[in-house]
């Protein structure tokens, strides 16, 4: 066992982990030592190819198809030196107001959290796509939106030089994406902060963490030298995402302490939709992510986005198979497509926990509300897709494999709620919530509204694991947010922390 | 050559892909064999009881039409061999159809993750697509 000591430990290095190494690292002048461990590699430029297997290998765990326990959903979350940042498309959203209010978190301020996430969306270049620069499949949507009445936005994005490579969910080949891997770890490496890639952290407890380091298979080799560590820190803080950061605890044998510890999983279970056109369309060439309509987040629990997915995940959350499903197949340049995410509400029984080797295993069921809230998404999406000009549209639940133009006027009857079955409709996630929820106490929650983990001095978490309830929209400035007032919490608290 | 699967499973999965995929049927031995590969890769990435959970379901999947049809499922053809796998995906049991989705999945993954599909499939992305906004835009 390799022995290090440092003064803070950041383990992951997404939005959360990353925002704290960079909110810290000014320490680094005054002597102190940060030190960020992440599980997955660092990759030069050249090896994001865009390629679609190749790049899911390499970025996400599981490929990207990190099944649930009960194999009912499949949860995307990279590992790699900037975490999901480098994958997500840089969506950037403040948190609503009412949902601060529903998380009802004593100490946290809606005012406090807006300009904390003004200070990173300027930091990270957060602005709206040039009119110019926006495809087919973005603007069809916007239309459709607009031809029915419903209210539609634009996103902002953290994008510098974007040239529409529009593979944003294998990483950015252009580095133009703006997540934590281009701005806040370079900046806090280049104060001194140490970033050691392929490291998984194995066990936390108060002021110590032990991890390993070995070479991953593809990527530049960790700056620390193959092995076990066990790594002494004033501070500790856990930024390893919703589905980590508690696994993390729970193998660290903290359950029993922290009863709400992995509770309250959210995850916007999400449906891929697909239209096809007539004529070639604009899709696959630009940002893939343009408008959003969040008409139905209150009444209806669901939010529409614009999304372009690639051949094999297309292919894969059609529901269906032979000549059909391949007419669809054979014009990805026809395809228009909708993502619609559920708010799905915090279930004590919806968790995760962590098997003998530490592997997260994430309890989840699809309750009726979110397989409620998923149908009359596709229905409306149905809708929006034919009021933009779709010739036929694919609903997973539907009556057949595809609604003609000519059907439109059925879709309530084609699109039936019993369509709607765990299993055969493929149901993914990609924006993953709760499980180290901030509160009161340890009776209702695992941290305070400052990430501080109740009864451990010194071991905080910063990450999308500290939401109350999901976000209801894209998380990853809110994480931000809350990981700089994490970030400040451990300045606060360090000089009255010792290596133990 | 695989490391997960038999000969014999290989095969039928074959027959299985060219039932959900028909163009797996268009393939030569190269395009059979790195659809193959790319199955065998996902298989081998997978924890160990996962794959058996596969192959066990595979074996479920060939074996069970036999108790309605009298054959297994790689002497079905046509409108039967469609009956049978309707049936999978349609199955009251939520596991078989969780397993159906997942036969699914890797069967699309040895197809359409092959980067060669691109041009069949109309799929021809660059790194400088913003390039190809320009006077494409129709309103």
């Amino acid at each position: 066992m390799i022995e290090k000591e440092v003064d803070v430990l950041v383990i992951g290095s997404g939005a959360g982990g990353g925002t704290v190494a960079s909110e810290l690292s000014s320490l680094c002048r005054e002597g102190l030592t940060i030190a960020v461990l992440e599980q997955g590699p660092r990759l030069s430029r050249e090896q994001f190819t865009g390629r679609e297997l190749e790049m899911a290998r390499t970025l996400y765990a599981d490929s990207g198809g990190y099944l649930t326990k009960d194999m009912s959903m499949a949860l995307a979350f990279a590992r790699t030196y900037g975490g999901s940042t480098v994958v997500y498309t840089g969506t950037s959203l403040k948190i609503p107001e009412a949902v601060v209010k529903r998380w009802s978190v004593p100490d946290l301020n809606y005012q406090d959290l807006m300009d904390r996430s003004d200070k990173h969306m300027a930091a990270n270049g957060v602005h709206p796509l040039e009119p110019d620069k926006l495809n087919d499949n973005n603007r069809l949507f916007r239309q459709g939106c607009d031809k029915l009445g419903y209210r539609v936005q634009q996103f902002p994005i953290n994008v510098r030089g974007c040239r529409g490579a529009g593979v944003c969910n294998f990483g950015c080949p252009n580095g133009a994406k703006q997540g934590t891997d281009r701005v806040q770890l370079p900046a806090a490496e280049a104060e001194g902060v140490q970033v050691v890639t392929g490291c998984r952290a194995i066990r936390v407890g108060p002021g110590w963490c032990e991890a390993c380091v070995s070479r991953p298979a593809t990527g530049l080799d960790p700056i620390w030298e193959p092995g076990d560590y066990r790594i002494r820190a004033r501070a500790i803080v856990i930024s390893g995402g919703a589905v980590h950061s508690p696994a993390l605890l729970a193998h660290s044998g903290m359950s029993d302490s922290l009863p709400v510890l992995g509770r309250y999983f959210t995850a916007h279970p999400a449906l891929i939709l697909v239209a096809q056109h007539d004529r070639e369309i604009t899709n696959y060439h630009g940002h893939p992510k343009s408008y959003y309509c969040d008409q139905f987040v209150e009444s209806r629990k669901f939010l529409l986005e614009t999304c372009m997915y690639f051949p094999f995940t297309t292919a894969k959350y059609l529901v269906g198979y032979g000549p059909d499903h391949s007419r669809m197949m054979s014009r990805m340049d026809r395809l228009q497509m909708i993502l619609a995410l559920a708010i799905d509400p915090p279930r004590w029984e919806n968790r995760v926990t962590a098997d003998g080797n530490g592997k997260p295993m994430v309890d989840y069921r699809l309750g009726p509300e979110v397989l409620d809230a998923l149908h009359q998404s596709m229905r409306t999406a149905a809708r929006i897709f034919f009021a933009s000009g779709a010739r036929r549209v694919h609903a997973p639940g539907g009556r057949k494999f595809f609604i003609e133009r000519e059907e439109q006027d059925q879709i309530d009857s084609l699109i039936p709620r019993s369509g709607i079955r765990t299993g055969k409709v493929g149901v993914a996630s990609a924006h993953l919530m709760g499980g180290c929820r901030m509160g009161r106490d340890s009776t209702d929650s695992v941290t305070d509204s400052h990430g501080r983990i109740h009864g451990v001095p010194g071991l905080y978490v910063a990450d999308a694991s500290l939401f109350p309830s999901c976000s209801e929209i894209n998380p990853y400035v809110t994480i931000m947010a809350l990981a700089d007032r994490v970030a400040d919490s451990v300045r606060h608290d360090l000089p009255e922390l010792r290596h133990s | 050559m695989t490391t997960v699967l038999s000969e014999s499973q290989v095969r039928f999965l074959l027959f299985l892909a060219e039932a959900i995929v028909p163009e797996v049927g268009d393939l030569d031995d190269t395009g059979r064999r790195s659809c193959v590969a790319i199955i065998d890769q996902a298989l081998q990435d997978r924890p160990p009881p996962l794959r058996r959970k596969f192959i066990f379901f595979l074996s479920a999947l060939r074996w069970t039409p036999v108790f309605r049809h009298g054959v297994p499922l790689d002497s079905l053809r046509g409108e039967a061999l469609n009956a049978a796998l309707d049936w999978f995906q349609d199955c009251p049991l939520p596991l078989v159809r969780k397993g159906f989705w997942g036969l699914k999945t890797l069967i699309f993954m040895g197809y359409y993750g092959r980067p060669e599909v691109g041009e069949a499939i109309h799929y021809t992305p660059s790194f400088s697509g913003n390039d190809f906004l320009e006077g494409n835009c129709r309103d």
